[in-house]
């Protein structure tokens, strides 16, 4: 079960942190296929990996085998987060002497394969997997596979050979960023059909034109398909892949290359190339501007539930908000476990249960049986000691935790011991009870005083906003620092959710684009400003940038 | 000399392998489709949950076999020469060289391969390797044997299994004359003195030291002392058996069935270069391919390359001339 979402996302977060500082240390290394496996790598740490960093050589431990070994500075940084060694070694990646080698290395304990030359991890991992069935073990031995490794042949010798032995202790999963060295695989090697535009997302988004799970399939494997940068996707798909026996399990898991990281997203010239210094500060301040939308279904048909969380699901959202109203907190009444109970099945997608209820702490186990990934409590109906109480029990039950505060509520003091260890801090801005009404602009202002209280008691987690966000406001809203955006009427009540999610999403690109162009502008001017606008040649994104930059008066 | 007498290496190997496979159970066998053929489908009979056949597929042979030996098993993987240094170099370095546990260098892989060498005959010079004792000689942490007989392929064979490491032995198709008494022990690194001698020493290994022992034989008659070594171990060689070779008896010739470059050859010069130089002569594949011939052709196959007792004769005679 191991840590709960948003744990697992910090964590990955701090993965990603660590690429950056070893590669760009090392001046060289392959951040773009380290990316594109954060999310894979970072939920199989922290979620179902059995292992100890104190004691490497576990013999009942998971093995995990990084078939596509250049992406070692990605195993590294995960590898520190768990405890294996200190973060700061990540400064000695590629270096003489160091254990951190250019290619995983079994000079670095805890590492399992050699990897490096490709192709080769598959064959070395059903050979783990024979010899824990020959001893009868039940650890599982997880190989991660890139795209454009699967030109080489042995790959799909083991494929069959995994098929005819019934490894199913053995999980792989396919880092399928369609980005191999020399440009897309679509145009090297096809995997799924030849590209023929320059265009990769026409690729991504085309579920019709994905070959790849067939070949698996027809290999004798099971195939499950998810999105690699989805936590929640990629933990369900282990556990169903955990179940299955007689056949081994591929997750093939579409990711983006350099994922995170703008300029460096879906750009082939990141397959093996560092960071410069001077980017560093602008890449560390995108990686922590990352941003979920999490639209709140009660703005929805109250009498179907069933399909405003369909909508949700098609509509790619990151969370599905539940508004929990009990007639006494608030005037209105929703729903409660219950129905969330009937709802978890429909999706894997995280729900944001936000109690707005009397005494939360009596009912708040009810929601976490319900399946809740997130509990948000409120200031106004808890105190020290009650907060405490549901704050152990979310904590124990790996659920997020997560403090509301309402406009009129100041954060009560007594919370600051707990805003290290708090998930979510949300901070309405409408007076909840219903949909539908205006943002309160007092809360930008309070935003702004808000967060040095926050970073005062080391908040690390992630500011929601409830409560009027719309187009027009969310770009500033992001700027305040919010991180997550509740959407009631602005998405759900919309004909098309999954384009007013995007145009959310674009709506907060547009702010974080200000925001990380300041933070150049601040550290080098127009020169700097311009360095990082040049980073961006991929698609159409250059342009807007530059009219971005221009509008602010940095060029 | 008594007329020889013949015997079959593979059935060696499979008998060794059974009788390992009782004594350990962390002993596994893994083939590529030729288990009838090098029989170690013995095995897969008696131990069928630790005999893997792969099919046509030698670099997934080796890597299977790495992971394996990752896990704690004892590997043996097996096929013709041809294709494992051959084809599949690249996971032998990088699967099994390389990969290097807390203090221990590479990893428990054996691999044991049939048909070396120009003897395979019939199937032509696309079977006859020629060159993978260079390939895995040069490939660190890996040892490499050349057994003459079966004898020498029953004791190797447990031997790689108690001693920890990648190991390449090369074993020849055909039936092969027995040139060690049972009693012969087998140590890595050691050479073996088969005939004392004076004048000058043949270094053999695998099929060639017999010709050896005759050409010592005949040399004998015409009052030429000739020492003859069975260099099974050409990494590590045996540095000190070589030096005492050369200071007493002034010159060497080397034979095998493999190419002069690169070979045992090879590793001969390079330790008598740096120990005590002396005149050496190579005799071996003369940088050019095999061909077929059928069995009872595959002499004159040999002899096209210079590798008869004949011409180890004729070798000695000629280097003699060049001590120093």
């Amino acid at each position: 079960m191991g840590l709960n979402y948003y744990q697992t996302k910090k964590n990955i977060l701090r993965a990603r942190k660590l690429v950056i500082k070893g590669t760009n240390a090392a001046g060289s290394g392959h951040p773009g296929g380290s990316f594109s496996m954060a999310e894979i790598l970072g939920c199989l740490f922290n979620k179902h990996l059995k292992f100890d960093p104190n004691n490497p050589q576990w013999e009942d431990r998971d093995r995990l085998v990084l078939s596509k070994g250049h992406a070692a500075p990605g195993l590294f940084s995960n590898m520190a987060v768990a405890g294996y060694f200190p973060e700061s070694e990540m400064e000695t990646l590629r270096k003489f002497g160091s254990k951190l080698q250019g290619h995983p290395d079994l000079k670095c304990p805890g590492v399992e394969f050699c990897g490096g030359s490709l192709g080769t991890g598959l064959s070395y991992s059903i050979g783990i997997a024979l010899a824990a069935k020959i001893d009868s073990k039940d650890h599982h031995v997880y190989t991660i596979i890139g795209d454009g490794e699967s030109d080489e042949g042995q790959v799909w010798e083991a494929a069959m050979t995994a098929s005819k032995y019934k490894v199913d202790n053995l999980t792989a999963f396919l880092d399928r960023n369609f980005i191999q060295q020399d440009s897309y695989t679509e145009k090297i090697m096809p995997l799924d059909e030849n590209l023929d535009g320059s265009d990769i997302s026409e690729m991504w988004k085309d579920a019709s034109r994905w070959k790849t799970g067939d070949k698996w399939r027809s290999f004798g494997w099971n195939v499950i398909e998810i999105d690699g940068h989805r936590v929640e996707q990629i933990d369900a798909a282990i556990t169903k892949a955990n179940a299955t026996k007689g056949v081994p399990t591929i997750i093939i898991s579409r990711t983006i290359k350099g994922k995170s990281v703008e300029h460096m997203e879906d750009n082939p010239q990141w397959h093996g190339k560092a960071p410069d210094s001077d980017m560093v500060p602008i890449i560390n301040l995108e990686l922590d501007s990352q941003f979920m939308i999490a639209p709140s279904i009660i703005a929805g048909d109250m009498t179907n539930l069933e399909n405003e969380i369909k909508r949700c699901v098609t509509g790619r959202a990151d969370y599905i908000h539940l508004d929990v109203m009990d007639g006494q907190f608030v005037p209105t009444k929703t729903f409660d476990h219950n129905k969330i109970k009937e709802l978890r099945p429909l999706t894997v997608i995280p729900f944001d249960t936000h109690l707005m209820i009397n005494e939360p702490v009596k009912y708040v186990k009810d929601y976490v049986d319900a399946g809740s990934d997130i509990i948000t409590v409120h200031a106004e109906v808890t105190d020290e000691s009650s907060f405490g109480e549901i704050h152990d029990i979310l904590k124990q039950n790996q659920v997020g935790v997560g403090f509301s505060i309402n406009p009129d509520t100041e954060l009560p003091e007594w919370s600051y011991k707990f805003l290290q260890s708090l998930d979510q801090l949300i901070v309405m801005s409408v007076v909840p009870g219903k949909s539908g009404q205006k943002y309160i602009e007092e809360t930008h202002a309070k935003m702004s005083k808000l967060n040095s209280i926050l970073k005062q008691h080391n908040f690390s987690g992630y500011i929601e906003a409830d409560g009027g966000v719309n187009l027009e406001n969310i770009g500033s809203v992001f700027a305040d620092g919010a991180r997550v955006f509740v959407g009631g009427g602005a998405i759900v009540s919309q004909q098309d959710v999954r384009s007013a999610i995007r145009d959310f999403r674009n709506e907060v690109l547009i702010s974080r684009r200000r925001g990380l162009l300041a933070k150049a502008n601040e550290l080098g001017g127009i020169d700097l400003v311009n360095k990082w606008i040049g980073l961006h040649v991929i698609g159409t994104k250059q342009e807007q940038i530059k009219k971005i930059a221009q509008e602010a008066g940095y060029i | 000399m008594n007329e020889p007498i013949m015997t079959d290496m593979r059935s060696e190997y499979s008998k060794s392998l059974i009788q390992l496979g009782k004594e350990n159970p962390n002993v596994v066998v893994l083939g590529a489709d030729t288990t009838d053929s090098l029989k170690t489908s013995g095995f897969g009979k008696e131990f069928p949950n630790r005999f893997f056949n792969v099919g046509i597929a030698e670099a997934n042979l080796v890597t299977l076999s790495a992971g394996l030996a990752a896990s704690g098993k004892i590997s043996f993987a097996s096929t013709y020469a041809i294709f494992l240094p051959g084809r599949a170099v690249d996971q032998i370095r990088n699967n099994i060289a390389y990969p290097s546990p807390p203090g221990k260098k590479g990893l428990n892989v054996k691999l044991v391969t049939s048909h070396g060498g120009l003897s395979v005959g019939p199937d032509g010079g696309s079977h006859q390797t020629i060159e993978d004792i260079a390939i895995m000689r040069v490939i660190p942490n890996f040892r490499v044997f050349i057994p003459a007989d079966t004898v020498a392929v029953s004791n190797l064979t447990p031997l790689m299994a108690r001693e920890y490491g990648p190991f390449y032995m090369r074993m020849a198709r055909s039936k092969t004359p027995l040139v060690h008494s049972d009693s012969q022990e087998f140590q890595i690194g050691k050479g073996i003195t088969l005939r004392d001698g004076s004048d000058c020493t043949i270094a053999a290994c695998g099929i060639t030291v017999r010709m050896a022992l005759e050409a010592a034989e005949s040399l004998q008659q015409e009052g030429i002392s000739c020492r003859v070594l069975d260099m099974f171990s050409i990494k590590p060689i045996d540095n000190e058996i070589l030096e005492k070779a050369a200071r007493e008896t002034g010159c060497i010739v080397t034979t095998e069935e493999h190419n002069i470059i690169g070979g045992m050859g090879s590793a001969v010069t390079e330790s008598v270069s740096e120990s005590y130089p002396v005149p050496i002569k190579r005799i071996g594949a003369q940088d050019m391919f095999g061909e077929s011939a059928r069995d009872d052709e595959v002499p004159l196959l040999l002899e096209k390359h210079g590798i008869t007792s004949f011409n180890m004769v004729k070798q000695v005679k000629e280097i003699r001339s060049k001590k120093l």
